[in-house]
């Protein structure tokens, strides 16, 4: 903004009858909703950052690369907590993230998690697409994308249903789990649940317009910002996904 | 970078938005694909670089999200530093947390 136009500027943006920030009431009040759910989210950042360093490192493992299958010494000396998963240190996210569906017995670290961010991406994308197609009031293409984005959303959910039985199946609770300090899972089920409710809730919004898409009442409005909306909210649930995987899988 | 969307002082939709959702999309699944290089490259070790590399890839790759797929780059400058400003607060007192955590993590074990 240059200098000499800044008062009559002033005048004219904040004087009333016009909207200062250049968008509608609904789109301001969800970005503002955002950043009030992105504080929530920051606390368990916060929370989580300070306890896991308020423990000693992972120990660094030595014994399995990728791809190794699993053998039974190393399970059992897991289980044990004899080597790797002690009380005092953090456990070390490539020995516990380690599973694949249908893939028994093999050491692959981060390749799911990987497949449930390909995933997440995707379907931004998908959605950034249905939001130009409504700038264009091409009907059929919104329809289409916001389709895809409700697949990739519920793919996500499976995926993140199956991790969690995996979990669970191995003896992590809310209370205490085979890998070391209790905060561990309890951090792990506290975070990914309240992204995975997140992403339950953007399925469900995303549903309800898709409905409303096909039944053509964003066509009879004469604009589509209402999946402009619930664009917003889902590119955020992606954007908390970046730091959950950053922090919780990759550090 | 393009420079000159950000002068944008009315939100409209640039008239190549398409194209450059793609490239956003190839960005962020580039940036991953690095991410998970790194992280294989480095596995089982403790070198601490390979931390910073992975939390300025995640804060690249927000920039990008927020920019395009949310449209931030083309609103007002208004509404960008209402969400902006605060979010930085919340990264530092984050920060502070975490320095919090290495200094109870002395106490606890004493190295």
């Amino acid at each position: 903004m240059a200098t000499n136009t800044l008062s009559t500027e002033k005048k004219f943006t904040w004087g009333g009858g016009k909207s200062p920030f250049s968008v509608s009431y609904g789109k301001l009040m969800m970005w503002i909703f955002l950043l009030s759910d992105a504080f929530t989210f920051s606390s368990l950042l916060i929370a989580y950052g300070f306890i896991r360093y308020s423990f000693q490192s992972p120990i660094v493992n030595t014994l399995i690369k990728p791809f190794d299958h699993l053998s039974h010494e190393f399970v059992q000396e897991m289980v044990e907590k004899t080597k790797y998963f002690v009380q005092d240190h953090w456990p070390s996210p490539e020995l516990v993230f380690n599973h694949f569906p249908f893939i028994h017995g093999v050491h692959l670290p981060l390749f799911f998690v990987s497949l449930m961010t390909f995933i997440l991406i995707f379907s931004s994308v998908t959605m950034v697409l249905a939001v130009e197609a409504g700038h264009r009031m091409a009907k059929d293409e919104v329809s289409k994308y916001m389709l895809l984005t409700i697949i990739g959303g519920a793919a996500f959910l499976g995926c993140q249903a199956w991790e969690w039985t995996t979990f669970i199946g191995e003896g992590a609770r809310l209370y205490g789990n085979p890998y070391g300090p209790r905060s561990f899972a309890a951090l792990f089920f506290i975070v990914t649940g309240f992204h995975g409710f997140h992403v339950f809730s953007g399925v469900v919004l995303n549903v309800i317009i898709y409905i409303n898409v096909l039944a053509g009442t964003y066509q009879k409005r004469g604009h589509y910002e209402m999946v402009e909306k619930v664009g917003l909210y889902w590119h955020f649930v992606d954007l908390v996904w970046v730091f959950v995987f950053t922090f919780f899988y990759l550090i | 970078m393009e420079h000159i969307e950000e002068h944008f002082e009315h939100t409209e939709t640039p008239a190549d938005m398409k194209s450059q959702i793609w490239k956003t999309f190839w960005i962020l699944l580039g940036f991953t694909v690095v991410d998970i290089f790194i992280y294989f490259m480095l596995l089982s070790t403790h070198a601490m670089w390979k931390n910073w590399v992975f939390i300025i890839l995640g804060i690249v790759k927000a920039y990008y999200i927020v920019g395009v797929f949310m449209h931030m780059k083309f609103e007002r400058k208004t509404l960008m530093y209402t969400i902006i400003v605060p979010m930085v607060f919340v990264v530092f007192f984050v920060t502070l947390m975490v320095i919090e955590g290495d200094f109870t993590n002395l106490l606890r074990w004493g190295k």
